[in-house]
């Protein structure tokens, strides 16, 4: 066998193993229900169609070795794809694959907290992301929201931009307690963060973990969640401030159920939706911890 | 005793890496610097994964799409359907995006693969930064995340057009000589000796399907590694700032029209996020950045980053990388802040 061939067959053996590495962690997360902790649901059909693909080309890089071994002219295509001759450069290169693999293998699973969710900077509420996003023009009329001619219409003004979250808002403060449910997280506190006035003193149940930060008072924390888009790093935290006098008594990043009255709170030197609790009641992460924005949510009010 | 130096010493140092790794996770050493900063190392584990396994489908789609190119499209068929002039040149590689839904992990296999196929290098490379950009699945992305600001979506999409539409023809006023790295003569010389060259042609045109199919998969499976690490290592750096870097202090060092926008153009340098996921990203600035920087971020981003500038080098020669990054940079800045005025 000649010096090339049997370089060939280690690279086409390492390539082979590496391949099969990752299409068997793919396969690993999705046995242990994990994948959604990295990816998007919509994404996932397309990631362990990847693994089939990369379980293929690891069969193949089996076949190009034993055809090295042989001492045969693998199918070439001619382009600059020879692996380094370098040792080291190619310890490095492997390494690089080996890296997320170990990660993934070796360390437990867990799911996104605090930590990245004060890197990130959190977003409470979300009236102000949504104004933001429509470049300011959803500010609502402030005379409308204490209008004294009363009726759902008056304490619901709405443009354009914000017509869906009227419409949401007058279904919800007609509901005897509100559920802030998942499939909904975001579109539900941007509703309740918008339309402040008119959810005063409305029962609300949210879920999340805790986050703080400095500038919190003693008695509050954000029941928080992150919001995925693609994939874990387009992730983004959104949280809603609760008050309650047993507020200290739950670290950081448990999980926890949160009931209680809408009111306005007060952080960082400006006002801010809070519920004041009623009941805390720690519970199990979610096997689903992220929530997902729905891009579907207009066509939900479309009338 | 060469026998077993060549056999063994990449199998020993890939074995070194994994006993290495088992011996720290069995004396608890992992456990150990994970209990100094465990979690900022957890968010770092779930972004840097989280990135791999998102671009692996996007990843493999471009390389299959650019293995199926090399191995059934002929020179001769690529070159009836490229247009001849440099006016239809330039806007067939600008709209090229809308036929090949690539996002730029895919794209520069693809073009590599293209201008070794007889595409004019000009048409090649400014499909390379027009195609993650003016393509149905990244508009719907940014129409989505920018949804009570519908002139985003079209500005993004109007701004890369323009960009692409200067750019291309500076490149073809310019740039006469052959921008790839090397060519497939003098490297397959290089590793194979010359006889090779004359084996390989043979072999990958003339044994039909299953020859064929069997070179497609050859040429993907090679070309996953060649793009695969550059992802891996852009991953590794994302999520390292993403998980170490306070987002105030990066808001910090930009505010003003300009400042704003030269900014957020180094930010997705560095972020290197995938051009379907970046404009929620996008999103998540407003209001913190004026308009005009964040389009600058969805034009530049997806054109120009850290991810693709290391796949860049390794395709096109140096200066011509170089040139190209400041050109576009240059127009992005100038065009997102013209654009900022007008439209926002």
């Amino acid at each position: 066998m000649a010096t090339n061939d049997r370089r060939r067959f280690v690279h086409h053996l390492v390539r082979a193993a590496l391949l099969t590495g990752f299409a068997l962690f793919i396969a690993h997360l999705v046995m242990q229900d994990n994948l959604g902790l990295y990816i998007a649901p919509r994404m996932a059909t397309f990631v362990k169609l990847s693994a089939l693909a990369l379980y293929v080309t690891a069969i193949y890089q089996v076949y190009a070795a034993l055809q090295a071994w042989n001492g045969q002219q693998a199918a070439d295509c001619g382009c600059d794809h020879e692996p380094p001759s370098s040792i080291t450069k190619n310890i490095i290169v492997y390494g690089l694959f080996i890296l997320p693999l170990a990660l993934g293998f070796v360390l437990p699973e867990s799911t996104l907290g605090s930590s990245l969710a004060a890197k990130k900077g959190m977003t409470f509420g979300g009236a102000e992301t949504l104004q933001a996003s429509s470049g300011g023009q959803a500010t609502l009329p402030a005379a409308a929201m204490d209008s004294s001619a009363g009726g759902a219409n008056a304490l619901f003004p709405y443009d354009e931009y914000t017509k869906s979250y009227a419409a949401y808002g007058k279904q919800l403060v007609q509901q005897p307690a509100i559920d802030v449910t998942d499939k909904w997280f975001i579109e539900t506190l941007t509703t309740i963060d918008l339309y402040r006035s008119a959810f005063q003193g409305k029962t609300v149940t949210v879920s999340g973990f805790v986050y703080r930060d400095e500038a919190m008072g003693s008695e509050q924390f954000a029941v928080s969640r992150f919001a995925m888009n693609c994939c874990s790093a387009d992730s983004l935290p959104y949280g809603l401030m609760v008050k309650s006098d047993q507020a200290a008594a739950f670290q950081k990043d448990t999980w926890v159920s949160v009931t209680g009255t809408v009111e306005e709170g007060s952080y960082d030197g400006g006002p801010i939706l809070q519920l004041n609790v009623t009941r805390i009641t720690p519970i199990a992460a979610p096997s689903s911890p992220y929530v997902y924005p729905d891009y579907n949510f207009d066509q939900q009010f479309d009338s | 005793m060469s026998v077993v130096y060549r056999f063994g010493t990449p199998l020993l140092g890939v074995g070194c890496l994994l006993m290495l790794m088992l011996i720290l996770a069995d004396h608890g050493l992992i456990e150990q610097l994970s209990s100094i900063d465990s979690e900022v190392l957890q968010s770092f584990k779930l972004l840097f994964i989280g990135i791999i396994l998102e671009t692996f489908p996007f990843i493999l789609l471009g390389v299959i799409v650019s293995a199926i190119l090399q191995v059934f499209v002929s020179d001769e068929r690529l070159a009836r359907i490229t247009p001849k002039g440099p006016v239809g040149g330039v806007l067939f590689g600008s709209l090229l995006g809308l036929l090949l839904p690539l996002c730029e992990c895919g794209m520069i296999p693809v073009v590599r693969r293209l201008i070794r196929k007889g595409m004019p290098a000009y048409i090649g490379m400014i499909f390379i930064f027009a195609g993650p950009i003016i393509n149905p699945v990244v508009f719907t992305s940014t129409f989505t995340a920018f949804r009570g600001q519908p002139s985003m979506a079209y500005s993004r999409l109007g701004l890369a057009l323009a960009v692409c539409v200067i750019f291309g023809v500076v490149l073809y006023k310019f740039m006469k000589r052959d921008p790839l790295k090397h060519d497939a003569y003098s490297l397959a010389k290089a590793n194979n000796g010359i006889a090779g060259i004359y084996e390989h042609d043979h072999s990958a045109g003339n044994k039909g399907l299953r020859g064929r199919i069997t070179a497609t998969l050859a040429h993907a499976s090679d070309e996953l590694f060649d793009i695969g690490k550059y992802v891996i290592l852009g991953a590794f750096l994302t999520a390292l700032v993403q998980t170490t870097i306070d987002r105030e202090i990066l808001l910090s060092l930009g505010s003003g029209a300009i400042q704003g926008s030269a900014f957020m153009m180094g930010f997705a340098f560095l972020l290197s996020l995938c051009s379907t996921s970046d404009a929620f990203v996008a999103s998540s600035f407003n209001g913190v950045f004026p308009p005009g920087a964040l389009l600058a971020f969805l034009v530049f981003g997806p054109m120009v980053d850290l991810k693709s500038t290391l796949m860049l080098l390794a395709t096109f020669r140096t200066k011509v990388v170089a040139a190209m990054i400041a050109l576009l940079f240059v127009l992005v800045l100038a065009g997102s802040i013209i654009t900022g005025h007008l439209l926002m």
